[in-house]
């Protein structure tokens, strides 16, 4: 009985049957990879930039992002595994689709060889890492933009606003039980420099521990005085306004003032003050 | 007939401001950016208004959840009256006051009613200057545009 399951190979015959079988599964499996990795490249050469050619520089210029990310396609053939054989009108296409076969399978026979099952859930690497490498440049110029925007716009407060002459009007708010800011108005040495409308969300953020920078102006050295008109609803959501005024002197350099908002607890009413800040 | 003159914040960003609501807290517009906002001028002593803000009212209601915010700013220089037609109005939008005129300048309101569309960056896209069947068709096209965007 035993001699019966023996081929004369000397294999058994299970086994002798088991190879041709898997041979055909990995073909199967083969010809649906490279259809997928057909199609990936495709999608990948709508979406996603060319390949670069290999003489290509690595590092682009911000002048260069706009034709990387769009390029003329006759300029550069994209790599398509559908069509092994590109059209001979197009100059230079055939060496564009050669080029890009060499990028992608280096050193590739020309038969397909059935390909593992891994190759059925590994993406194209190549395509993924440049769109990669794309969106990391885009993000740096981003961040280059905005620090620009931030130099700039210190730059400009330095120049409209000198250190010498500069005068900044701060407002905070410590707790708020009492009072319900709604409007600010401030005059300096008489003369109407800002008034302010508070949203509810300006007013949260305040409550929160913001500070508001209300005012920034420029003043000649000498005495000064500021006056500010606070404006709201009170204790038992009454209509509430009130002043505070400080005369101070602007020396040379920056003067910073910050009206601040307290609670008084004794009193159950709110306080005003203007602080200097030496 | 002569032509309107071209409107010179067109494709400007639009001013920001900051109203007192007729009932409400104040509205500041720049509070509202990545919204489309619809900005209608009216009086108390225009007749036209208070159609034109009813029909307003009926796309506000209709768009409101699309992402349109929309204001009417009363440019009468008693604010007592604004309240009162406020009051009367009926919609379901935020009629600011501005009896100072300043935001009223700032739009270079030269017509009432006149509405200003704002787009979600901010940018002042179209202005009505009159209220008829055919800008109120214009209106609902222009603001499909904007919201779609």
């Amino acid at each position: 009985m035993l001699q019966t399951n023996i081929h004369p190979t000397g294999l058994p015959r299970r086994r002798r049957w088991m190879p041709g079988g898997y041979r055909t599964a990995l073909y199967a499996l083969g010809a649906c990879a490279g259809l997928l990795l057909a199609l990936s490249t495709g999608v990948h050469a709508q979406s996603a930039p060319a390949n670069p050619p290999p003489n290509t520089p690595p590092a682009a210029t911000p002048g260069d992002v706009g034709k990387q990310l769009f390029p003329n396609p006759q300029s550069a053939p994209l790599p398509n595994m559908q069509t092994p054989k590109p059209p001979t009108e197009v100059p230079g296409a055939k060496q564009g689709a050669s080029e890009a076969g060499k990028q992608l399978f280096p050193g590739a026979p020309k038969n397909p060889v059935p390909a593992s099952p891994e190759a059925l859930t590994a993406p194209p690497a190549q395509g993924a890492g440049d769109t990669r490498g794309l969106d990391q440049e885009i993000q740096g110029l981003k961040k280059d933009v905005v620090d620009l925007n931030k130099d700039l716009f210190i730059l400009e407060e330095e120049l409209l606003f000198p250190a010498n002459t500069q005068v900044a009007v701060f407002l905070s708010v410590d707790v708020g039980n009492f009072f319900a800011l709604d409007a600010v108005q401030l005059k300096l040495d008489q003369k109407e420099v800002i008034n302010y409308l508070y949203t509810p969300r300006e007013r949260d953020a305040l409550l929160k521990g913001g500070v508001q920078r209300l005012y920034l102006g420029n003043l000649k050295v000498g005495p000064h005085e500021l006056v500010a008109f606070f404006s709201g609803s009170g204790p038992n959501a009454r209509a509430y306004k009130r002043g505070a005024s400080l005369r101070f002197e602007k020396g040379v350099g920056a003067k910073y003032l910050e009206l601040k908002i307290n609670d008084r607890q004794r009193k159950l009413e709110p306080e005003f003050e203007i602080k200097d800040w030496e | 007939m002569a032509s309107e003159p071209p409107y010179a914040l067109l494709g400007r960003v639009a001013p920001d401001f900051a109203l007192h609501a007729a009932a409400g807290d104040t509205v500041r517009l720049s509070e509202h950016r990545g919204e489309v906002v619809v900005l209608s001028f009216w009086s108390s002593r225009c007749t036209s208004c208070r159609t034109q803000l009813t029909a307003l009212n009926r796309s506000f209601a209709t768009y409101r959840s699309a992402g349109l915010t929309m204001y009417g700013v009363g440019v009468d220089d008693d604010p007592t009256q604004s309240r009162e037609f406020a009051r009367s109005a009926r919609v379901d939008f935020a009629l600011l006051l501005d009896p100072a005129k300043a935001v009223s300048r700032s739009y270079e309101v030269d017509n009432l009613p006149m509405t200003v569309l704002i787009d979600r960056n901010g940018t002042v896209r179209y202005v009505l200057r009159d209220y008829t069947d055919a800008s109120s068709r214009l209106y609902l096209q222009q603001l499909r545009t904007l919201l779609n965007e």
